[in-house]
This record gives structure tokens, C-alpha cells and sequence, in this order.
């Protein structure tokens, strides 16, 4: 399955929906196979899958709701992280650092957020700007690094990634740690920083509806300005765009804090909606998961957004599949792993991802 | 408090930079062809798994060695055949390789060591046998460094030195500097530019294998959920900081397992009156890597043509 084409955006239709149903054959075939070799039965298998992914078939231990919450909830935080993957791949780079961006948003919201004094209106936008401010100077360094001295962005994020992790633990543990309690974890934020449930038949907060604006905005700024464009070009033939008259670097400087941005808002948004306090342990790896998220979302905010969702109910059934019947959780991990590679095969590659 | 430096400490240095150093080694000959490897860490933790079932199934710490060598392999075939055959971005290929080698092995490990645990059978694997009594630990000073290590250590030790040899001295090594600094020249020249590409990413399969071994078959005796542990993104560490050179990169691996035989000497106890955070210490090969790609030595090699086959 060799495609030796120039320009992937000449695609035919037909190849396109050849791809797609590939690509779900590749999806259902890995699944089956693991559920299979768990030793489960596979139609019930799929339907406890669905239920813990959708909701449907309705069942006593999951309700469409619980469902629904779980979706959306990792949808929120997968979108983020994809949205900054994204974000960073049109200008060219590959932001692998958004899992420490995460961490550095979430601690830094989780700080504001146990702050006395500040005005109740104001305290939950500034804790989530706090956050999205930190994860964009998390992702400053090796921005600058790239742009001033050409050293390799994959490397200086991963480093990134274990300073940070490293970091957060340290202050957590020495100076952040709730004096209420032993347990390495801040305080609970103030209810003022807190972001309140879309409604309370369900938990998932307002950050769902924050996320998919934001995606939207992205869409505009990406596809319908000037920074857009330049952006876009840069990614995709830096020499090309220099010789335009584009400031690549100041383009690929400010790419990159935006995705940094986008993933500290993400941690943000986690600790005001759904954690309420940062801890020893604090759910980073959202944060890798961008990655793929923005992989099979072809780094276009639509499919972003509509990937972000697919991943999340799969992540979601999976988990249902692991309580329900004892079969390993990591099903959803291996599935996204082989769609990753897949979709990468199909030379979806950075700077040229517009499909 | 004089007593946080002697030669017990080096010995630990040694041992935890083994694990390092192989898979640094690994990253090496990858790198040098000019495939990008940020895959060492699946790697490593495919092999500390095999390593494990191996020996656990047959009770051979051989075996396992074995065991852990094949799907190192395997994984590095499935990154070469991305790169080459689907010029697959190589920092894609890799974090798909580090994610399924997370899902995989703790899949696997529920499938398969779990319910042996639940039946009752212990999962602590029989390693390879440390010196202990030979006349190696007699030597006076070389003695108390290899004492209770395996000889996984010493290879680990010698391999730098043969790496730096076959590099510098031989026609391969030749080869793969003419593929990883100019591809197009070197195809021009008649170098088989994709199968030295090959050789690379599968030597860095074994190489990262064996250290995942090391972790199950003469470090920690049995497998646990994620036990690499980020061993191989310090790897890759240490071959950035080593400035792609195999005596530097193993060099900077053992200043890295130095940092942490100390963080676990120290345990929070104050050096030279001065109480170091554990954290800070761990932190500090992935600190000092980047203010080496910042200074004015350290610019990556990227592969000259990425995607070219």
C-alpha cells in the first residue's frame, strides 16, 4: 500500500473514503483481536463498549449521562492538547511538550485558585488565563531555543516535559502542599474559581463549551487572517515563506506560545472543573494524547474536534469494558497507537496536512 | 557526612547507568544513520517485559535475554518499515512505537503474569547470577565496583569502546557516516543507503532491548506496570548531551546514573550542608541537556533526507 503522491491535498474522493474505511477497518479489526485475545465474548463485548462510549444501549450501571460526562470530560482536555499539537505542526514544529504545559497551567490554576482577595468575578477568568499564561512560558524556552539557535523542538519539549514533572512535584510536595492534610495535593480551589457543571443532571463543567469555542476561533484565526496564512505557510515551506517576506520566526515564536497556551489552559480547566486542587500524580499524559488527536485531525480544528470526540468515547468504552468485565484498560492505549501509525503511514505529515 | 562518596556509590552509578548507557547506544546507531529515535522508551519496556516472561516460562535468564532481544527487533523493524518503506515523520513513528509499547506491555502483563500471580505462582524472575566470588571482586579496586553486579555492567562498559572502534575503523562505519551526514551523496556513491538505515534501527532495537532486560533479569527481579520509567527519553538525553559520539554519549550516561545512584545515597539527607531536593536532582539531566543544546555545541543532526528511501 504504497501512495507516492507530491501533493496528498489532490486526492480523489474515492481514495479519500478508500482511506477512511481502511481506517476504520484497522480500528475494528485491533479492537476485535484484544478483546478477543482478553478472552471476552466480542458482540457483548461491543455492546458494553457502546455503552461506556455513547451511552446506548442503556444499561443500570451506566446511564447515557454517566456516559455522556465521561465523553466530554476527556473530550475537553484531548481537544486542548490537540488543538496545541495541531497548532504547532501548521507552523512546523512538533510540540511534544504539551503534557508539561498541561502540568504547569494546572499547578499554577490550582495556586490562583486557593488564593484569598481577589474579586469573585474576576477569580476564575484569571486563574484560567494564570494557567494558559504558564503553559505558554513553559513552551517559550524551546521556542526560543528553536528559532535562535536551530536546537530540535522534539528534544527540548521532552526535556521540557520531565522538568516539569519534576518541578510540580517538588513545589507541590515542599511548598503548595495543603497544610490541612499529609497527602502531597494543594488545597481545593475557591468555589470563585471554580467552573460551575453545564447543569446538574450532569458534571462535566462549562470548560466542554469553552473548548469548542476556542476551536472555533482557532478555525477563524487559522483559515480567515493573515497571521493565519503566514502561519500555514511557514509550516509549510519555511524557505518559501522567507523568501515572501513572512517573519518565520517571529510566526513559529508565536505558534508555539499559543499551543503552549492552549495546553496550560487545558490543565487550568481541568483543576477548576473537574479536580479542583493539582496532586502528586496529576493526569498529564492528555497531554501525549494531543498528539494523536492531532494526527488523525489532520491539525484542522473541524476534525480536531470531531477526533477529540471519537477518541474520547473510545477511551470512555474502554475503560467501561475494564470495570465491567476485568478486561485490561490499555485496549483503548494500543488502538490509538496502531491508528496513529496508520494514519501516519498514509503521509498525513506535518507542514502538508491539509487535507 | 564524608561518607556519601566512595566506591560503593560508583558501584551504584554503575548500575543504574548500565540500562543507560546500552540504550543511549542503541539511540546512537540509529541516529547516526539518520533515523530520529525517540522510540528507545517502548523499547525498553517491550524488553523488560519479554525479558521477564521468558525467564518466568522458562526459568533461564538466557531465555529471557532472548526473549527481549526478539521484540526489540520487532519494534525497531516496525519503525524502520515506517520510516523507509512508508517514510513515515520519524518523530510520529516514535511516539506511536513509545504508546504501544506502554499499552502492549501492561496489556500483556494483565493477560499473562497477573493471573499466574492470582494462582499463586510468584512472578519474581530468576536473573543472572552477580559476581560475587570470582576473582574479578578480588581486584582491589575494580573488585568493589563489579561486586553483585552482573556481567551486563561490564558489558555495558566495554561496548562504548567496540562502538567507537567499528564507527571509526571499519568500512560500515564509514558507510554509516556518509548516510547520516549526506543521504544523497552517499546513494550516489553506491552506499546502500537503505539497508545501512536498516542495520542502524535494528542494532538500536537490540541494544534497547537488552537494557530493558537489564531492569527484570539483573536490576529489579520481576516486571511492574511502566518500569522504564522515562529510561529512555534520559537516553536520549544522554546521547544529545554526548554530542552523538559513543564514548561522550556513554560518558553522559553514567554522569546521569551517577545523579541518581546520589539522589538515592543522599535520600533527602543534606550534602556539604546543603539539603538538594530529591526532584531537583532527578531533574538535572533533562536540565543540563537542554543548556547544552542551547550553548554553542549540541545541534542536532537531523536526517538530511528525511522521507527518501
Amino acid at each position: 500500500m504504497k501512495t507516492f503522491r507530491l501533493n496528498p491535498s489532490s486526492r480523489t474522493w474515492m481514495q479519500r473514503l478508500l482511506n477512511a474505511l481502511m481506517g476504520a477497518g484497522v480500528l475494528f479489526g485491533t479492537l476485535t483481536l484484544l478483546i478477543a485475545l482478553a478472552g471476552q465474548p466480542i458482540g457483548a463485548s461491543y455492546r458494553i463498549l457502546l455503552q461506556g462510549a455513547i451511552g446506548f444501549p442503556p444499561s443500570e450501571q451506566m446511564t447515557p449521562l454517566d456516559a455522556w460526562d465521561g465523553v466530554l470530560h476527556d473530550m475537553t482536555l484531548l481537544l486542548l492538547t490537540g488543538l496545541s499539537v495541531g497548532l504547532a505542526l501548521q507552523a512546523g514544529l512538533f510540540n511534544i511538550g504539551a503534557a508539561g504545559q498541561l502540568l504547569m497551567g494546572a499547578l499554577i490554576a490550582a495556586w490562583l485558585g486557593v488564593q484569598q482577595g481577589i474579586p469573585s468575578s474576576l477569580h476564575l477568568p484569571l486563574t484560567l488565563l494564570a494557567g494558559a499564561f504558564a503553559g505558554a512560558l513553559w513552551a517559550l524556552v524551546p521556542a526560543l531555543l528553536k528559532v535562535w539557535r536551530g536546537a530540535h523542538e522534539v528534544i527540548t519539549t521532552i526535556m521540557f516535559n520531565y522538568i516539569a514533572l519534576y518541578l510540580t512535584h517538588w513545589l507541590v510536595v515542599e511548598y503548595l502542599k495543603d497544610p490541612a492534610g499529609a497527602a502531597p495535593q494543594t488545597a481545593p480551589v475557591r468555589a470563585s474559581a471554580q467552573l460551575p457543571p453545564l447543569g446538574n443532571f450532569i458534571a462535566t463543567s462549562w470548560g466542554i463549551v469553552l473548548t469548542v469555542v476556542i476551536a472555533m476561533l482557532l478555525w477563524a484565526i487559522l483559515y480567515r487572517t493573515v497571521w493565519g496564512y503566514e502561519t500555514r505557510a511557514t509550516g509549510a515551506n519555511r524557505d518559501a515563506a522567507d523568501a515572501a517576506g513572512i517573519p518565520t520566526r517571529r510566526r513559529i515564536l508565536e505558534a508555539m506560545l499559543l499551543a503552549g497556551a492552549l495546553a496550560g489552559l487545558a490543565g487550568a480547566i481541568e483543576v477548576c472543573g473537574s479536580q479542583y486542587r493539582f496532586f502528586e500524580g496529576f493526569p498529564s499524559e492528555y497531554g501525549f494524547d494531543g498528539i494523536a488527536v492531532a494526527l488523525m485531525g489532520a491539525n484542522h480544528p473541524a476534525w480536531t474536534t470531531l477526533t477529540a470526540f471519537a477518541l474520547g468515547a473510545l477511551r470512555n468504552g474502554a475503560y467501561n469494558l475494564h470495570v465491567v468485565t476485568g478486561a485490561p484498560k490499555e485496549i483503548a492505549m494500543i488502538v490509538q497507537a496502531v491508528l496513529i501509525l496508520y494514519v501516519a503511514a498514509l503521509r498525513l505529515r506535518r507542514g502538508r496536512l491539509e487535507g | 557526612m564524608g561518607e556519601v562518596f566512595d566506591l560503593q556509590l560508583i558501584n551504584t552509578a554503575l548500575r543504574q547507568a548500565t540500562p543507560l548507557i546500552l540504550a543511549a547506544l542503541g539511540g546512537l546507531m540509529s541516529e547516526r544513520t539518520g533515523v530520529i529515535n525517540i522510540g528507545l522508551e517502548g523499547k525498553i519496556l517491550m524488553g523488560a517485559f519479554a525479558g521477564a516472561y521468558g525467564a518466568l516460562l522458562t526459568g533461564s535468564p538466557w531465555v529471557g535475554l532472548g526473549c527481549a532481544i526478539l521484540i526489540g527487533l520487532l519494534f525497531a523493524l516496525l519503525h524502520a518499515v515506517a520510516t523507509q518503506e512508508f517514510r513515515t515523520d520519524h518523530v510520529v513513528s516514535g511516539v506511536a512505537i513509545n504508546l504501544l509499547a506502554l499499552g502492549l506491555s501492561t496489556y500483556l502483563f494483565r493477560q499473562l503474569i497477573l493471573p499466574r500471580e492470582e494462582r499463586g505462582l510468584s512472578s519474581v524472575v530468576r536473573g543472572f547470577t552477580p559476581f560475587q566470588a570470582d576473582w574479578l571482586v578480588r581486584v582491589p579496586i575494580l573488585g568493589a565496583l563489579l561486586k553483585d553486579q552482573t556481567w551486563l555492567v561490564l558489558f555495558a562498559v566495554v561496548l562504548p569502546f567496540a562502538l567507537f572502534w567499528v564507527l571509526n575503523q571499519t568500512r560500515w562505519g564509514l558507510r554509516v557516516y556518509a548516510v547520516g551526514n549526506d543521504a544523497v551523496k552517499a546513494r550516489t556513491m553506491g552506499v546502500p543507503v537503505k539497508r545501512v538505515r536498516y542495520v542502524g534501527v535494528l542494532l538500536s532495537g537490540v541494544l534497547a532491548g537488552i537494557a530493558g532486560a537489564f531492569l527484570t533479569l539483573a536490576s529489579a527481579d520481576q516486571f511492574r506496570e511502566n518500569m522504564s520509567a522515562g529510561r529512555g527519553f534520559i537516553a536520549l538525553a544522554a546521547l544529545i548531551f554526548g554530542r552523538w559520539h559513543p564514548l561522550g554519549a556513554a560518558a553522559a550516561a553514567f554522569g546521569f546514573g551517577f545523579f541518581e545512584a546520589l539522589q538515592m545515597r543522599l535520600q533527602g539527607q543534606p550534602l556539604f550542608g546543603v539539603q538538594l531536593p530529591t526532584d531537583l536532582l532527578l531533574m538535572l539531566p533533562y536540565l543540563l541537556t537542554v543548556i547544552a543544546l542551547a550553548g554553542s555545541f549540541g545541534k542536532m543532526k537531523p536526517p538530511s533526507d528525511l522521507g527518501n528511501p
